[in-house]
């Protein structure tokens, strides 16, 4: 192959890689901040992202309340859907998930892991069904220019050029921004050391006078919405239904346990890693295999360092 | 002779008379209220939407046929359909025939699944069943498996791509004066996509003179179309096939096409399939960027359609009616003009009728490419004709064959 040729796509992989890689990121950290903190395995959390994309439509295009921001309007729907989430999730682990986790499974056997798979596993289910009958089987997209056009770099070799997507990289920015935000909140302040606190150990927590169930209430509508703004970052580039929760509910689970269970910006860089994966292994192997790579790289992660890339083998959130 | 002039000839004319009043009565007696036709197709799952497109049509027929006086060798019986969700896998759609052939023992026939891969699945259980089924599904798999009672409505995928490429390379021959040769391919890794271009690798490029310069396949869902479009960028085809199965990888490919600045016709694209002229792609792109794609399918309403088409537009509210839609009102025409010839909605007899067809400019018939409906032996429609539309202004016109199209075609010259 043509030396320039192979200098373009293997900048514009690693380019392609990044961008991606960071919106991954964001939708591992939601995952990963409820693992960390609950110890709630989340099969619902694709779902969750799917619900982000709605909210982030319907905001822009289905009731065009957001329609006046322009070409921002997509970008800030999605923010919007953390908190249209954010409360949601409150309900349902209200409701639902406290019913199989936090201090009531405590002292049981299993910790209360079986039911929390039968649960999330169901609200998975409720949610794409009830997603079906609410938003229908019409595939939607938050509609933008951008996510059609991109800033051209000349490298200055030749013509080689690094095409920018416009939508990816506005959505890339957008989600550093939110993960940084997530962790100084949990770094820096009151509420982000009882999380921590009641993920450490949730007895002595109790005995702080953190009440553990309400942090966990929060950590689990907090990864919730965190995973929702990724959805409705995806939503301006990517059309969806209300299955789309499943292209994506691997994609974090490869992301969560390559960066270390439970870290939250160990799962970032596990998104990150999926996404430059993704991006190279298209370079030289059929893209067909795009997923596959994801899963080699996985499976060796496995195998040469079991606590993940970038975890500590008992790191916690 | 008596005096009343009523004689013994006279008695037994009456006598058979009555005779057949009563047989006729009786015939009357046993011709059903109503007979059930099914459509089993995706509901739900990430197909549904093709699924309720299939249902508007099949309904639109079933409406119709009652309207105008139901199955008349039937004494008038009218036709009903009953619905089965394939939902989103194979084993759905298996579970769901065997739940519609154990709850409806009555059946007279059906249509569906859509995928070719959910038909397969399906037409293991109706061929058991001995239910004629009608399918609009691609794959030529579905006709080489020696089964009576299946009926493939389409021109199978190893045909459709013998058949697109001399309409392709005339057109384009007409527009730049001079012959394609690099060809570029893309298509995902699914049953139909992958019958469709394994022709197409194997021997039709080389009989054109078309060298395939790039050759991308992918697993659908696309999460990013980055690696393939590079490719095709790199590889400067002349024209490419893009052959893939949803919407969101058509949109993905299209949009990603436009952003390294091979879209909005600059590079000559060419899809196939039902999926790529529906309304709700144009919604999640625009116009622009769908503008001059070509499409090649398996039926498509042309001008000779279209009153059939005003009313489907003003019934469904939908902005046109496409490959998806025809498709199921055909069917439905199909049975009933095979209860009506054998005077009958026995799902044997049924079948038989269809096998027997022949039928050239009328009745269901009409509603297909080629205007003659007669399946072989393997249940293939003989003669079965590619439609090509290709989008203009945000509307998918059907501009080939020209008998049918309502616009003219144009090859995008970059």
């Amino acid at each position: 192959m043509d030396a320039q040729i192979l200098l373009e796509n293997a900048l514009n992989a690693c380019v392609a890689g990044l961008v991606i890689g960071c919106i991954y990121g964001l939708m591992c950290v939601g995952l990963s901040l409820i693992f960390g903190i609950m110890r709630v395995v989340n099969f619902a959390q694709g779902d969750l992202l799917m619900l982000g994309a709605y909210a982030a439509f319907y905001l822009v295009a289905g009731w065009g309340l957001l329609a006046f921001l322009g070409l921002a309007g997509p970008f800030a729907a999605a923010v919007l859907a953390g908190p249209i989430v954010f409360a949601g999730a409150w309900l349902i682990h209200r409701w639902l998930v406290s019913q199989v986790s936090g201090l009531r499974t405590a002292g049981s056997l299993d910790e209360g892991h079986f039911g929390q798979l039968i649960v999330t596993l169901g609200l998975a289910l409720i949610l794409q069904n009830g997603g079906l009958i609410l938003f229908g089987s019409t595939p939607r997209a938050v509609r933008t220019p951008l996510s059609a056009s991109a800033w051209l770099v000349e490298v200055g070799i030749g013509d080689t050029t690094i095409f920018l997507n416009k939508a990816r990289v506005i959505a890339c920015l957008v989600a550093i921004v939110v993960v940084v935000g997530l962790w100084l909140l949990l770094d820096r302040t009151r509420l982000g050391r009882a999380l921590r606190a009641a993920a450490d150990n949730p007895t002595a927590a109790t005995y702080m006078g953190i009440n553990v169930d309400r942090a966990h209430r929060i950590a689990f509508a907090l990864g919730s919405a965190v995973t929702a703004i990724a959805g409705g970052l995806v939503a301006s580039y990517l059309s969806f239904t209300p299955f789309m929760g499943l292209d994506f509910v691997v994609i974090m689970y490869a992301g969560v346990v390559l960066g270390g269970m439970g870290s939250l910006l160990g799962a970032f860089w596990g998104g990150v890693t999926i996404g430059f994966v993704q991006q190279f292994s298209a370079l030289a192997l059929p893209p067909q295999l795009q997923n596959a790579a994801i899963f080699v790289v996985f499976l060796l992660i496995i195998i040469l360092r079991p606590q993940g890339l970038f975890g500590r083998s008992a790191d916690r959130a | 002779m008596t005096d009343s002039g009523f004689t013994r000839r006279d008695a037994l004319a009456l006598g058979a008379g009555m005779a057949a009043l009563g047989g006729a009565g009786r015939a009357r007696a046993q011709a059903p209220a109503e007979v059930k036709v099914a459509l089993l197709a995706p509901i739900s799952g990430p197909w549904a939407r093709q699924g309720l497109l299939m249902k508007m049509g099949a309904e639109m027929a079933i409406d119709d046929i009652n309207a105008s006086g139901g199955i008349r060798s039937l004494g008038g019986a009218r036709m009903r359909l009953v619905v089965y969700d394939a939902g989103d896998s194979t084993e759905k759609a298996k579970n769901a025939a065997q739940r519609m052939v154990a709850q409806e023992p009555d059946l007279a026939g059906g249509t569906g699944a859509w995928l070719s891969s959910f038909t397969l699945a399906v037409t293991e259980v109706t061929e058991r069943a001995e239910l004629p089924w009608l399918t609009l599904s691609y794959a030529d798999s579905l006709t080489s498996r020696g089964f009576r009672y299946i009926f493939q409505s389409s021109p199978t995928n190893d045909n459709q791509a013998i058949a697109v490429l001399p309409t392709l390379m005339a057109l384009a021959e007409r527009a730049t004066g001079k012959k394609p040769t690099r060809l570029g391919l893309i298509s995902d890794s699914t049953a139909s996509p992958q019958s469709f271009v394994r022709p197409v690798r194997a021997t039709e490029a080389a009989k054109y003179g078309l060298r395939i310069v790039v050759d991308e396949t992918f697993t659908p869902p696309l999460s990013d179309a980055t690696p393939l479009i590079q490719k095709v960028r790199s590889a400067r085809p002349d024209f490419l096939l893009f052959i893939a199965t949803n919407v969101p990888d058509d949109k993905l490919v299209m949009e990603k096409l436009n952003e390294y600045g091979l879209g909005q016709a600059k590079l000559p694209t060419i899809g196939n399939g039902g999926h790529m002229a529906v309304p709700e792609l144009v919604q999640l792109t625009s116009p622009e960027i769908l503008e001059g794609l070509m499409v090649c399918m398996a039926n498509w309403p042309g001008k000779d359609q279209e009153a059939l088409t005003r009313r489907f537009v003003e019934r469904t509210k939908e902005p046109w009616m496409g490959h998806d839609s025809i498709f199921p009102y055909a069917h439905m025409m199909i049975f009933r003009e095979a209860m009506e010839r054998s005077g009958s909605a026995d799902r044997n007899k049924v079948a038989e009728a269809i096998r027997g067809f022949d039928i050239r400019n009328e009745g269901p018939a009409l509603f297909f490419p080629s205007k003659r409906l007669k399946y072989d032996a393997r249940g293939r429609l003989e003669d079965a004709q590619l439609v090509t539309v290709q989008w203009k202004s945000g509307v998918p016109q059907l501009v080939d064959p020209p008998s049918m199209a309502t616009a003219a075609a144009y090859w995008p010259k970059g």
